[in-house]
């Protein structure tokens, strides 16, 4: 059996991820302070991808707003060995974003090219040195690379399938792909990305 | 033995894209399923990632401020304890309109008492856990230069404690020892000293072999607000001895440092691991 490598990311993705889950274990608490810095460290994150699901910036908030009220809630209910924090906030926030894009039923959308002012999106910049602004940029450059290291088709159906709120059969139809098809490439591509992505969990 | 159908399966439940009886299916087999758990939760774990693809947004200031109003709110709602109750005269408009107003000074003052006072607490809590480090640290230095687990009456270690109290402010001080990683020198050991709120510190290191040419050990600061360690620069050791007393600087600042780490690295170092870890700090 090949002996296993711990390398210092490995050691870093299992301290963020330990750090987060002793927020949460402090929000069950009731702390304030923890539930601050819970927010500094997902907030950016979790509404950039709400944006992009709803491409609507008040929406995006209420979203983000109802995913953090959430976790204070049931902070106590959250298990580290189901999952990280960042993972289980992340569903949240997909979940809701995808429910309230389906009531709306604005899945034309999904190939407008709206561009940032029109989706209300404010870029990083004021912060532009601060810790938290050089850990976004230095998480998204990694997980950039990691999706464009997969073969196109398997990038677009990855994406797809993670931001367009569509069904199985409307990815597929969207692509103009059998069901099969897509299904594979969906398969392939999250697989490639575990195993790029390695220990770079938050 | 995960098969290619069920691996489908799990990626597509990372996503959220199974429905129906597909769903009910698989969430019977995943409960009585431990491989199938694992698999499904590292595939979460690297879906979850793909919200760093959305374009760089952030949500307004005023979010942030209103959550952590309305927890304060209630909070302070809670340590009041019983509910407040008052009666509008419903046949007078003005007058119902003046009891709201009392009822709403009233409860402010309540509001911003309880606050001051939870705030006067917070600091005599504050004040207890400085106390409490500081005697810690100190504590735990002297522990470790009794145990001889650093060669005690070296002058490494002399010049580290008068370097200690030279800086004062012990108490938020992090302090670590970091054992060996190495099969072939197991009694490598070191001592990290951080002192947070000069953004420097000191390591001492004790029995390291000598490095081979082209070669340097490189310290890692592990804090949970960067995706990877940060880089603490190189050092060498004495060959003879395997000692080295190293004062050194984060590369970035750091907030809390969880962990200290070294590794092997070419000479000069390198901006992001790549070498073996060859001390870890518990």
């Amino acid at each position: 059996m090949k002996p296993t490598v711990i390398t210092p990311e490995a050691v870093a993705a299992a301290e963020r991820a330990r750090f987060d889950a002793e927020l949460l274990r402090r929000m069950a608490n009731s702390d304030r302070e923890a539930f601050a810095q819970l927010y500094d460290r997902f907030s950016r994150p979790l509404y950039a991808t709400a944006l992009r699901v709803l491409r609507n910036a008040a929406e995006a908030e209420d979203i983000v707003q109802d995913v953090f009220l959430a976790l204070w809630e049931k902070a106590d209910a959250f298990e580290p060995a189901r999952g990280t924090a960042f993972a289980w906030a992340v569903t949240l926030t997909r979940n809701r974003a995808i429910d309230r894009f389906r009531l709306r039923q604005r899945r034309s959308e999904l190939l407008s090219k709206t561009t940032g002012e029109d989706a209300g999106i404010r870029p990083y910049g004021s912060d532009r040195h601060s810790a938290d602004e050089l850990t976004l940029k230095e998480r998204a450059g990694a997980v950039r690379a990691a999706v464009e290291a997969l073969p196109a088709e398997q990038q677009v159906a990855v994406e797809l399938a993670f931001f367009s709120g569509l069904t199985q059969q409307e990815i597929a139809d969207q692509l103009s792909e059998p069901l099969g098809t897509v299904k594979a490439r969906i398969r392939r591509g999250l697989f490639r990305l575990r195993d790029i992505l390695g220990g770079h969990h938050d | 033995m995960i098969d290619e159908h069920h691996e489908e399966l799990a990626a597509l439940y990372a996503f959220g894209l199974l429905e129906g009886a597909e769903l009910a299916d698989f969430e019977t087999r995943l409960a009585g399923d431990p491989a199938l758990t694992r698999l499904v939760r590292e595939l979460r774990e690297s879906a979850s990632q793909l919200s760093y693809m959305a374009p760089a947004a952030k949500p307004s200031p005023e979010l942030r401020a209103r959550l952590l109003a309305r927890l304060e709110t209630a909070a302070a709602w809670r340590a009041q304890g019983t509910a407040v109750s008052f009666r509008i005269p419903a046949w007078l408009p003005w007058a119902a309109a003046a009891c709201l107003a009392l009822t709403s000074a009233w409860l402010g003052q309540l509001y911003l008492g309880s606050r001051f006072e939870i705030t006067t607490l917070r600091d005599r809590q504050a004040l207890a856990d400085f106390q409490l480090r500081s005697t810690r640290n100190q504590l735990e230095a002297e522990r470790l230069i009794a145990s001889h687990q650093v060669g005690a009456g070296t002058e490494q270690v002399a010049a580290l404690e008068r370097q200690l109290k030279a800086q004062g402010d012990l108490a938020n001080f992090k302090i670590a020892t970091l054992a060996s990683l190495l099969g072939n020198s197991p009694e490598a050991l070191a001592v990290a000293v951080w002192n947070p709120a000069r953004q420097e510190g000191v390591l001492v290191v004790e029995k390291m072999p000598a490095l081979a040419e082209g070669k340097d050990y490189q310290l890692w600061l592990v804090d949970p607000q960067y995706p990877i360690p940060v880089d603490g620069g190189v050092f060498t050791v004495n060959p003879a001895t395997g000692e080295a007393h190293v004062a050194f600087k984060a590369g970035k600042p750091v907030k809390s440092v969880t962990k200290f780490a070294v590794s092997l690295e070419r000479k000069g170092g390198v901006p992001k691991a790549e070498g073996p870890m060859v001390l870890l700090s518990q």
